[in-house]
């Protein structure tokens, strides 16, 4: 594990030069760098070989959260540490905070940021699952100096797949604040603690004023095929109040639409056993502090 | 090659080094600071490349050294005071924290910037704040044991000098 040569090292401190700095570039010859705690193994591994790297962590305007009106918006070098602990994600989007705290290790998340995480997508990865199940929106600005808004369900394509192309820069990833309560809640089960989830579900939950749910997105991790929706256990939440029966029948119907797979990690079986018990206390968790 | 300048363990340094030099061998190959280790051939999974990268407990093995040009490093080597243990050193003497103390200068430097963050940590709070070092000698209970009668010496201001 060591990298192989890299030509250049770049260290912008505004959006404008990582632009020219992409744009001086052959496609394929530059790869962005935010807290390289993925991107770094795939140079080590020699997966990636890039000529050119360009190093973010100068760019303070990427590295805010900043609580408007209506929306949410997380700089894309904001790092996990700082996730996990933003009071700013207290109140609708504690599913994030909960995928963030949780993610590697201290060191890890000392330096990985929300932004990396969500442009590699790596398959069993937890903040893409998090962040589509928060309904987030992928804010970019591509060479010409356009911006270009993506929401999740359309920017997640797969297993270190995404929308973003080579030359986009990702500034933040937004989320809707909702007009009545909402909850969130992510969890995850890997073979030691906090390591990459064998299964992991994201929940997040909007409850009119009679606390009747009107609105649900799941998102579940761990199935081999990167971050994915689960619809079906989300219709089965409409019209309910977190009552055990709607939220045992959308875990069942999760596991009746989706493949779960046979793997080292663990049997299909054991997955699905997963998928209901996980999912059933994140459910659970996001009814419960939508209420609150 | 690359001119880099950056404070280690508060003094200066400038170097001209390959792009693709890793932070880790820069320490030790370059700065002849060999407390630094390397435990799973730069894999990221050990820990026992942790330092302080502006006061923040990372792994040394996950950056290029060029990265940390302008930025301010601690090394296990910078954890004492004028040849003094620090508490965290001491206690991890006291308690038996180590067996054969290859993972040790890991464990020391995330615990140390683990301290300033959770001052009065429970067993479990550290059990968590250790995910990222492997340890294959002690079984944990002596570490767990010293990182917390290092919180009570530093409580107690048993020491004046750093965690």
């Amino acid at each position: 594990m060591y990298p192989a040569e890299i030509k250049e090292y770049h260290k912008p401190d505004s959006v404008e030069q990582v632009l020219e700095i992409i744009a001086n570039h052959e496609e394929g010859e530059s790869l962005l760098l935010a807290g390289g705690q993925s991107a770094m193994q795939a140079i080590k591994s020699r997966m990636l070989r890039p000529q050119c790297i360009i190093d973010l962590q100068d760019l303070q305007e990427l590295k805010t959260i900043n609580d408007e009106s209506e929306t949410l918006k997380i700089g894309a070098m904001v790092r996990y540490c700082e996730l996990a602990k933003s009071s700013a994600l207290n109140i609708n989007f504690t599913g994030l905070k909960d995928a963030a705290a949780h993610v590697g290790d201290r060191q890890v998340r000392n330096r990985g940021t929300i932004g990396g995480s969500v442009c590699w997508n790596y398959a069993a990865a937890c903040t893409p699952a998090a962040v589509l199940a928060l309904d987030g929106s992928m804010h970019l600005i591509s060479s010409g100096g356009e911006t270009k808004v993506i929401c999740a369900d359309d920017f997640f394509l797969g297993p270190l797949d995404t929308a973003k192309s080579e030359s986009d820069v990702l500034v933040s990833v937004s989320f809707k604040k909702p007009k009545t309560r909402s909850g969130s809640a992510y969890k995850k089960w890997g073979l030691v603690k906090d390591a990459l989830p064998v299964v992991g579900i994201g929940a997040f939950v909007k409850l009119d004023s009679n606390g009747s749910c009107y609105e649900a997105r799941i998102a579940l991790t761990g199935m081999g095929v990167g971050a994915q929706r689960a619809t079906a256990g989300e219709t089965l939440l409409l019209g309910s109040d977190g009552d055990q029966q709607s939220i045992e029948a959308a875990t069942e119907s999760i596991c009746a639409n989706i493949d779960a797979p046979t793997d080292l990690s663990a049997t299909s079986d054991y997955r699905y056993q997963l998928i209901r018990s996980i999912g059933t206390e994140v459910i659970l968790t996001a009814f419960k502090r939508a209420s609150i | 090659m690359k001119n880099i300048k950056l404070t280690v363990n508060g003094e200066k340094f400038e170097e001209q080094i390959d792009n693709r030099l890793l932070l880790v061998d820069f320490l030790r190959d370059n700065l002849s600071l060999t407390g630094t280790h390397v435990g799973c051939t730069y894999e990221g999974v050990c820990g026992a490349c942790t330092i302080h990268l502006d006061g923040d407990a990372v792994k040394s093995c996950m950056l290029l050294a060029v990265q940390a040009d302008g930025h301010n490093i601690t090394t296990v080597e910078g954890l004492s005071a004028e040849g003094s243990l620090s508490n965290l050193q001491q206690a991890f003497n006291d308690e038996h924290g180590l067996q054969c103390g290859y993972c040790t200068p890991g464990i020391l430097m995330n615990m140390a910037d683990f301290l300033t963050e959770n001052p009065n940590p429970s067993d479990e709070q550290i059990r968590h704040g250790l995910i990222g070092n492997l340890c294959r000698c002690t079984g944990y209970v002596h570490i767990v044991r010293a990182v917390k009668k290092a919180a009570k010496m530093l409580k107690d201001g048993a020491r004046e000098d750093r965690t």
